[in-house]
């Protein structure tokens, strides 16, 4: 087959939108995993049980009880951020700054509420229904043909990139974000400097638990809604995060957009499983020769 | 250095264990727990040889994957090249130590966080070779079908005797590597592994000779386990399955083969005569799980020690070998 052929300019661009909006979502939900990772040294490997969440809060908002799409979404986020603080309490606050012990005791909290969510919700798999039908049609007089685009994508897209540019002005430019930035990089400096550490790690807490969240709601509704969903988010933001280093936020941004895009160009020209032993052998690869990432600091 | 117990005693309460073992289904004839005995075997033989990698400092999640090599690769051999099954036995050992050998310098090199990491995304590589290498292992309906190693094996009795075999064999395996002069370097290593390498151990020959050894031992169970169930599958390979065995240890202490053994004999049998309840066993597996790493880093040896220390009144150090330095 010639590869040539094959990507025309009308499906190269078709490739570049799905990428970019399937890399939003991946982006968001590496975020968090990594923030609980920089500044408190936990392993979340609970994290995609708190998209599932998010996924079954989405159901409930928008498909139950019929809320706007735009409001519905991060009121998910919203309610999963706060119910977690619970989670917060009684769990992640006895492993803050071991990391050892996060990655199993999470690992026993990653089934506890993946069980817990089959006890409630069943096995069957639901259908978040979708919020948008119509299909814009443009890039005729570029390309020759008609680029097609989901407006349902479109709005994840904004949606993700909102809570996106919200998070960069949280942590950039308020006190909150500042002193998130000042325990992430020593927290007994940080201490010593009248940072309430607890508060900060709460606050982070929150703020992780709600893009990842928004994330998986929205994963939820591109692919199916089930107690077991949670597999795909954590691994997706497993190799993100290794891809871009393990704790770096911007490394987040790096490895979730390279992905997606991997993810979306592989996946269309030779099939989801090479996709998905490229994406696998990459990371290992990524690990053995530089195990903090391409944008992390070596320790 | 805790002072270790006479080899005679040692070898004495062992003789004695076994010949219970031997000799118990003889005198109570139960299929079920017969069923439950085996199992409990089959797995002690992947916790303690789990272990022997764990006491090098390294805390694998594919330790399930190489069980797997080993059950796929005695199945293939059994069923499609028509080996006995005693020939494809040694395939299984080879197969996964072969593996090991291959990738276990790279991977041995990165240093804890990372090697947790890189085993757990390598057992999810695993599962999707072989759920879609489907040619060669059916794909995620596995294989099925598959004969018992010999028709006398049809009696679960006489596969019960047959695991029992080969777990006293590995496990005294395990037990003997400890108790040499290589477990001695290999504890040393865990403490300070610059210093044993400045004593002239080296370290990292041990490592990679340790981690080839204790996947090939993966394989038995892998073997034996698939030939008692007739089928394998992709799911007996996944990180899950690891972490089980990775939290058969944390239970008993982390290096401690005997804790291994109570941790494998509690998370077998638990969710065996929890069967009608998957998911409420599920959930309280979980919550041991954070209980016990949240309070109890050393595991149920620990517990007991603290018992003990508030008898004795003597303050007892947690023995946790997973700590935030490694």
């Amino acid at each position: 087959m010639n590869f040539t052929d094959l990507l025309t300019p009308v499906l190269f661009g078709q490739i570049l939108l799905d990428g970019l909006s399937v890399s939003s979502i991946y982006i968001l939900i590496a975020l968090g995993f990594t923030l609980l990772f920089g500044i408190m040294r936990v392993v979340n490997f609970a994290h995609g049980e708190f998209a599932m969440l998010g996924g079954f809060a989405l159901y409930c908002l928008w498909g139950q009880f019929k809320l706007p799409f735009i409001v519905a979404v991060p009121l998910a986020g919203l309610v999963v951020a706060a119910g977690s603080l619970v989670l917060e309490q009684t769990v992640f606050r006895f492993f803050y700054q071991k990391m050892f012990q996060s990655m199993i005791g999470l690992l026993g909290l990653s089934t506890v509420m993946m069980y817990s969510a089959m006890i409630l919700w069943g096995e069957q798999e639901r259908q978040i229904p979708p919020a948008f039908t119509d299909t814009l049609e443009f890039g005729a007089s570029l390309f020759g043909e008609n680029l097609l685009l989901p407006v349902d994508r479109l709005v994840m897209f904004g949606i993700s990139l909102t809570t996106l540019a919200a998070f960069y002005l949280l942590i950039m430019h308020t006190r909150i974000g500042l002193a998130m930035r000042a325990a992430a990089e020593d927290v007994e400096v940080a201490e010593a400097m009248g940072i309430r550490t607890r508060v900060v790690y709460r606050q982070a807490f929150a703020v992780a638990i709600f893009m990842t969240a928004i994330a998986g709601a929205l994963y939820g509704q591109i692919y199916f809604l089930s107690f077991q969903m949670g597999d795909q988010p954590l691994l997706k933001a497993f190799i993100v995060v290794i891809l871009g280093g393990m704790g770096s936020i911007p490394g987040a941004a790096l490895g979730g957009l390279i992905l997606g895009m991997g993810e979306v160009f592989l996946s269309t020209l030779f099939g989801p499983s090479v996709s998905n032993f490229v994406s696998f052998g990459g990371v290992i690869a990524i690990l053995i020769c530089r195990p903090w990432g391409l944008l992390g600091k070596p320790e | 250095m805790k002072p270790r117990s006479p080899p005679v005693l040692l070898l004495a309460g062992g003789l004695a264990g076994v010949l219970f073992l031997v000799l118990w289904p003889l005198a109570w004839r139960s299929d079920f727990i017969l069923y439950i005995a085996t199992l409990v075997l089959q797995f002690s033989i992947g916790a303690c040889s789990l272990q022997l990698i764990i006491r090098t400092g390294h805390i694998s999640l594919s330790h399930a994957a190489f069980a797997g090599i080993g059950g796929y690769a005695s199945v293939l051999l059994v069923k499609s090249a028509g080996w006995p099954w005693h020939f494809a036995l040694i395939g299984a050992i080879l197969a996964p130590a072969a593996f090991a050998a291959l990738i276990g310098p790279v991977l041995l090199r990165l240093s804890g966080k990372y090697f947790v990491l890189v085993t757990f995304l390598f057992g999810e590589l695993m599962r999707f070779v072989a759920t879609d290498w489907q040619g060669l292992t059916g794909g995620s309906n596995g294989i099925f079908e598959i004969p018992k190693p010999y028709p006398a094996m049809r009696d679960p009795l006489n596969y019960y005797w047959l695991s029992l075999g080969f777990s006293v064999v590995c496990v005294g395996l395990c037990v003997r590597i400890m108790r040499s002069e290589i477990g001695r370097a290999m504890d040393a290593m865990r403490e300070s592994e610059k210093l044993t390498e400045c004593a002239g151990v080296p370290a990292f020959r041990i490592k990679v000779l340790i981690f080839v050894i204790a996947c090939g031992l993966a394989g038995v169970q892998g073997s034996l386990n698939a030939h008692m169930n007739n089928v394998i599958t992709p799911g007996n390979f996944g990180p899950l399955e690891s972490l089980n065995l990775v939290v058969m240890n944390v239970i008993g202490g982390m290096t401690n083969m005997g804790g291994a053994l109570l941790g494998t004999v509690f998370l077998v049998a638990l969710p065996e005569l929890l069967r009608g309840y998957v998911e409420w066993q599920r959930v309280i597996y979980g919550v041991i799980l954070i209980v016990v790493m949240a309070f109890l880093p050393g595991g149920l040896v620990e517990l007991w020690g603290r018992l003990r220390g508030l008898v004795t009144g003597e303050a007892v150090r947690g023995t946790a070998v997973v700590t935030d330095e490694t």
